[in-house]
């Protein structure tokens, strides 16, 4: 897919996160991948169906995701990924991606449709995805690095 | 019991035409808030049974609230309240969770009408809940045998959120009037002798074996969509690429859905399978 294709998912990544308790997010990188990638420690997984088809992978490193979680809760105390904090982030992914939805509609591409959040935990694990190739763009978000694949097609 | 309702608008007005309608009904508002600064302390204070909610509020939107609550508690059932109705905003609240829509100015009936159907049990779903894993299995079986020739036999189901972590995981996402998952999960060494079966020789890398397993798990999902599909046209389910995950211990969460996990024991070894829809019934007026 065109790498311009995936403004909508960063919009609405960038228009989401300071709704759900984050001040600062910065796209740090962008990142051409195969279609094999590593789970850095927790990764959400989300299927898209309609005129894109594929899916998009939030991830980031267990540590991360506790302090994220923290975050989204307004500040509570995150010492395990509990079933609290991956409902938390898992709901984040959906929000993103409903939002990017959205904003792919209004620029003239509707009835894209996602499946509810699935959360993978556990580093070092391989994804392997039905797309030839991965975009993937790394954000920081209040300082936390979060990582987007976006594996449509 | 009456039922409780909490009505979220900024106009003054408006939150007393929303009463009036409800009061028709013999419904209760337990709490009021006019924008996001009081939403969740309300919600907490009242535990009201439905939400109305206006989209157009200065500062955060309606969507921005609904979006508080539900990430507060995922089980909020929330009405919008607008004059907007297009398919955009359709869409968008679909997406989010809200149950359903009622268009100003409100009419006391169709009100009523939608907070009776989102409190009432939603058949559908439960329909989908109680078949669906039959059917899932139903197609696991039926693909073993047509892609191996062998036979699969299934444990009792086990109702939990947790799926069994096996070295090859296959996430499918499944999208139509319920969306869920279906996750399939099996070791190494079963998949590897799978595709060996179905290939006739030894696979000559772990990438065969994984592009075997994610195919297979694609066989399986979408012949249990088609045969949902056929029992209620209205399901309207669909399968996304499956993503698969390999090669280290994997805890695989699907939050805010009751999944239902059970297992095959086949001539390769066990395989899981996981499959789990959200509830969701939405009705607009």
């Amino acid at each position: 897919m065109d790498v311009n294709a995936i403004n909508p998912i960063l919009d609405a990544f960038a228009h989401i996160l300071p709704q759900v308790g984050f001040q600062v997010v910065e796209k740090k990188a962008i990142s051409l991948e195969s279609s094999c990638l590593r789970n850095p420690g927790m990764i959400i997984n989300i299927g898209v169906m309609g005129p894109l088809k594929g899916a998009i992978l939030i991830g980031m490193d267990v540590e991360s995701a506790k302090q994220f979680a923290s975050k989204m809760m307004m500040g509570m105390e995150v010492v395990e990924l509990d079933s609290l904090a991956q409902s938390a982030i898992s709901e984040m992914g959906n929000m993103v991606c409903a939002n990017a939805c959205t904003n792919f509609s209004q620029s003239g591409m509707g009835g894209l449709d996602i499946s509810p959040p699935t959360l993978l935990i556990g580093k070092d694990a391989m994804i392997k995805l039905s797309v030839p190739k991965v975009i993937g763009v790394t954000f920081a978000v209040d300082g936390i690095r979060v990582d987007v694949f976006v594996g449509l097609f | 019991m009456s039922v409780k309702v909490m009505v979220v608008d900024d106009s003054a007005f408006s939150r007393v035409m929303i009463a009036d309608a409800l009061a028709e009904g013999g419904y209760e508002v337990v709490g009021e808030a006019e924008s996001i600064d009081t939403l969740i302390e309300t919600y907490d204070s009242c535990k009201p049974d439905v939400i109305t909610m206006d989209i157009a509020m200065p500062g955060a939107d309606g969507f921005e609230c609904s979006k508080n609550l539900i990430l507060h508690d995922p089980k909020v059932k929330i009405i919008l309240v607008s004059s907007m109705k297009d398919e955009e905003t359709e869409q968008e609240a679909r997406r989010i969770g809200i149950a359903g829509y009622v268009q100003k100015p409100v009419e006391a009936e169709a009100l009523l009408t939608v907070i009776n159907s989102v409190l009432a049990p939603d058949t559908m779903y439960q329909t989908l809940d109680e078949f669906g894993v039959g059917v899932f299995k139903e197609a696991l079986a039926q693909s073993v045998t047509r892609m191996t020739k062998t036979t699969a036999t299934f444990a009792e189901d086990n109702e939990c959120c947790n799926n069994a972590s096996q070295e090859i995981t296959v996430v499918i996402g499944i999208i139509g009037r319920y969306s869920g998952n279906m996750i399939v999960a099996l070791s190494a060494e079963t998949a590897n002798k799978m595709t060996e079966i179905i290939l006739r020789r030894e696979a000559k890398s772990r990438e065969e074996v994984v592009g075997l397993a994610a195919e297979f798990a694609n066989v399986v999902g979408g012949i249990a969509c088609s045969m949902l599909n056929k029992k209620e046209k209205a399901f309207g389910l669909r399968v996304a690429p499956p993503s698969v995950f390999y090669g280290g211990a994997t805890e695989v969460v699907s939050p805010n859905i009751k999944c239902h996990n059970t297992y095959a024991d086949t001539e390769f070894g066990r395989i899981y399978l996981s499959v789990g829809f959200k509830k969701g019934s939405v009705l607009w007026m």
